[in-house]
């Protein structure tokens, strides 16, 4: 395992600009999770880490050594690929010996039959290792793609929605499986997702990209409470933090506000305050959400799972925590 | 959409000038029927064509017909004439020599073959226009290219010759391809791998285009040399489609016959005498008609059955 450092990089295909300088640090047995929408580059980051793609400014360094120009097989890192990849015509356990079959590592057979069945059966398809890795279902040709990199002990393992097609249930239990494996093994993990449920549980570290542009890097915590911007304010948080106008709701606003941010568990509904009318109540078991417009703007507040709130009342909004915003979407610290 | 298109004008007045009897037929027709109007002609074509004069020939291959004496009725002889062909040793001779050519063109058309898709499949620059150059020789008449290369293995005059002595330093006039025994059946190796290389690396550049790059990517991750990369993804991923272009030279160069005839007619001797060569001897030249359709069945039998075993390791390899 080592440090990963993504120092001004910079990846365009023609005239799109896939990354721009984007400085990212992974420290040794961390877990940083990218999140972002489809397209903001974070495929492209990873495989700029892999070495499948020549970044045109910035360099790359794993373990402290500069591999900007070095051959993916150089920078030793698994891959756990979007489209998982597999190789069609071996079985999933050649799949998953593949990597270990390397001749540079010259692990013994009976060495890999064993780590591929651990790995298999941590990953539940170690029934299916006979199979060809066309016969399965796309699930399992996932846990196939995430098997091939575990069995490795690489210097980093680079997860491009590792597990995006399964099922709630076994999507938690990876999870979990996964925390621990980056916990025991202190292994370094750069982890792309869009969930977000994913990057608060896993991360160490959860950076925002948008639109190629690294926009926040920070804990959970940091990214959730204090964001940066409207942007990363908005990427996390459900139901989704409340985006209105400055004056719309009475709150002491600095100078230059164009948007005030209230998290929906931040807002009081009592006599006082501003006034709203409750449009809905979405009873979710063990929590409620009021839905309202408050002066055209759609608004939503938690409240208890046992309201007595009903569509038609009028009730006062009272925040707390507010975040303000300027006109180019810039957090205004007070 | 404004209005309707013109297929369905023309359908609109084709249905309109139908008589009203031959619609109320059609209507009362099933599907079934209708499925059947439209296979019929073929499936009669195919008859025609293809089973009946299979049927014919077993049939003559049981008698001592001669059809350059049509007035002399046939006699049944049952089985004489598969044990005659049987037990000819000219007959094995010419099997031998059918085999020499089948197997060392397919190997060379293989390997040649597959090594060009190979080089092809790099895009490097102009591999467009090196495509058409290197597929051209499969576009031309056998009957063109026997010619030609009669010219081309000339000891005089003759570029091979010349190619040849120019890289080995042996005289150019000191030996003649088609005319030693030695050389004759590899003359006809050399000509046929010229003509179908090609057509064994189309299919070939077929099966390497449809790698997806992804996978040699992750190889690449898994840190597979470039070696055990084309050994254990190109190599295999490719091996239906090869096996299908075997296949197909296989069958195609068991039947030879126009492309050897006009470069060697056979000789010298016989050691360039392919089956398909003595048999049309002794069908057109012999006049040995039941004889020779014997022979026939014989060779189709053999083809058949060569195929149809190798059929089945193809598909025991795509199932892999
Ligand atoms: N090989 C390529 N050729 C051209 N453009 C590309 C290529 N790969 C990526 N791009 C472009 O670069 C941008 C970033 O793509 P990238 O695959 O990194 O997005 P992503 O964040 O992984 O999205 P998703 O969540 O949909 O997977 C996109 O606009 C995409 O169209
Ligand atoms: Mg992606």
């Amino acid at each position: 395992m080592a440090e990963v450092r993504l120092t001004g990089v910079s990846k365009s295909f023609g005239k799109t600009v896939a990354i721009r300088d984007v400085d990212l640090a992974v420290a040794d047995g961390e877990f940083v999770v990218l999140l972002g929408p489809t397209g903001a580059g974070k495929t492209t980051t990873l495989r700029t880490v892999a070495g499948l793609e020549r970044p045109e400014t910035g360099t790359v360094h794993i373990g402290g050594k500069d591999v900007t120009r070095s051959a993916p097989a150089e920078r030793d890192v698994a891959f756990v690929f979007q489209q998982y990849s597999l190789y069609p015509h071996l079985t999933v356990f050649e799949n998953m010996a593949f990597p270990l079959r390397s001749p540079a590592r010259r692990v013994p057979e009976d060495r890999i039959t064993e780590r591929v069945g651990q790995v298999a059966e941590m990953l539940r398809i170690d029934h299916k290792l006979a199979n060809k890795a066309t016969r399965l279902s796309g699930g399992e040709m996932q846990r196939v793609a995430i098997g091939r990199a575990l069995v490795r002990d690489p210097s980093i393992f680079l997860m491009d929605e590792p597990l995006s097609s399964l099922d709630a249930k076994l999507r938690a239990g990876l999870r979990v499986e996964l925390k621990r494996i980056q916990y025991e093994l202190g292994a370094t993990i750069l982890y792309v997702t869009h969930d977000q449920i994913e990057a608060m549980t896993l991360a160490t570290r959860v950076g925002v990209l948008n639109q190629g542009r690294l926009v926040q890097i920070g804990t959970p915590k940091q990214i959730y409470e204090d964001p940066d911007d409207i942007y990363v304010a908005g990427r996390l948080g459900s139901p989704r933090i409340n985006l209105v106008p400055a004056g719309v709701i009475a709150v002491p606003a600095p100078p230059g506000t164009a948007t005030v941010g209230l998290r929906t568990e931040h807002v009081e509904i009592g006599r006082d305050g501003t006034p709203a009318t409750i449009d809905r109540i979405e009873h979710l078991g063990d929590q409620s959400r009021a839905h309202m417009t408050v002066a055209g703007t759609p608004f939503t507040v938690l409240v208890d799972a046992h309201t007595d709130l009903a569509p038609g009342d009028s009730v006062g909004l009272s925040p707390r925590a507010p975040l303000f915003f300027d006109a180019a979407g810039t957090r205004i610290r007070a | 959409m404004a209005g309707p298109s013109v297929a369905d004008r023309i359908a609109d007045r084709a249905a309109a000038a139908t008589p009203m009897t031959v619609v109320r037929t059609v209507r009362g027709l099933t599907d079934r029927a209708i499925a059947w109007i439209f296979v019929a002609p073929t499936i009669f074509l195919l008859l025609a064509i293809n089973i009946f004069p299979l049927i014919w020939t077993i049939n003559l291959s049981f008698t001592n017909y001669r059809a350059n004496r049509l007035t002399r009725p046939a006699e049944y002889i049952g089985l004489r004439n598969y044990e005659r062909l049987l037990t000819d040793p000219d007959i094995w001779h010419n099997m031998q020599v059918t085999a020499h050519f089948v197997l060392w063109t397919l190997f060379f058309q293989v390997v040649i073959g597959f090594a060009l898709a190979w080089l092809i499949n790099r895009q490097f620059k102009g591999h467009g226009f090196w495509t058409t150059i290197i597929v051209l020789p499969m576009m031309l008449s056998p009957a063109v290219v026997g010619n030609f290369w009669t010219f081309l293995y000339q000891p005089q005059i003759g570029l091979f010759n010349y190619v040849i002595s120019f890289f080995t330093g042996v005289d150019p006039s000191s030996f003649d391809m088609i005319g030693s025994v030695a050389l004759a059946p590899w003359s006809i190796v050399i000509v046929d791998t010229w003509m179908w290389t090609p057509f064994v690396m189309l299919i070939c550049l077929a099966g390497l285009r449809s790698i997806p790059e992804s996978i040699y990517e992750a190889a690449e991750i898994d840190r597979a040399s470039p070696w055990r990369q084309f050994w254990t993804i190109t190599v295999p991923m490719v091996l239906p489609f090869l096996m299908l272009a075997v296949l197909f030279r296989g069958i195609e160069n068991f039947k030879m016959f126009d492309l050897v005839v006009e470069l060697t007619s056979g000789g010298p001797g016989s050691v360039t005498e392919l089956a398909s060569i003595n048999l049309k001897r002794e069908a057109f030249e012999k006049w040995r008609t039941g004889y020779a359709s014997a022979y026939a069945i014989i060779l189709f039998v053999t083809v058949f059955g060569l195929a149809n075993i190798y059929v089945k390791a193809l598909n025991k390899v795509k199932e892999r």
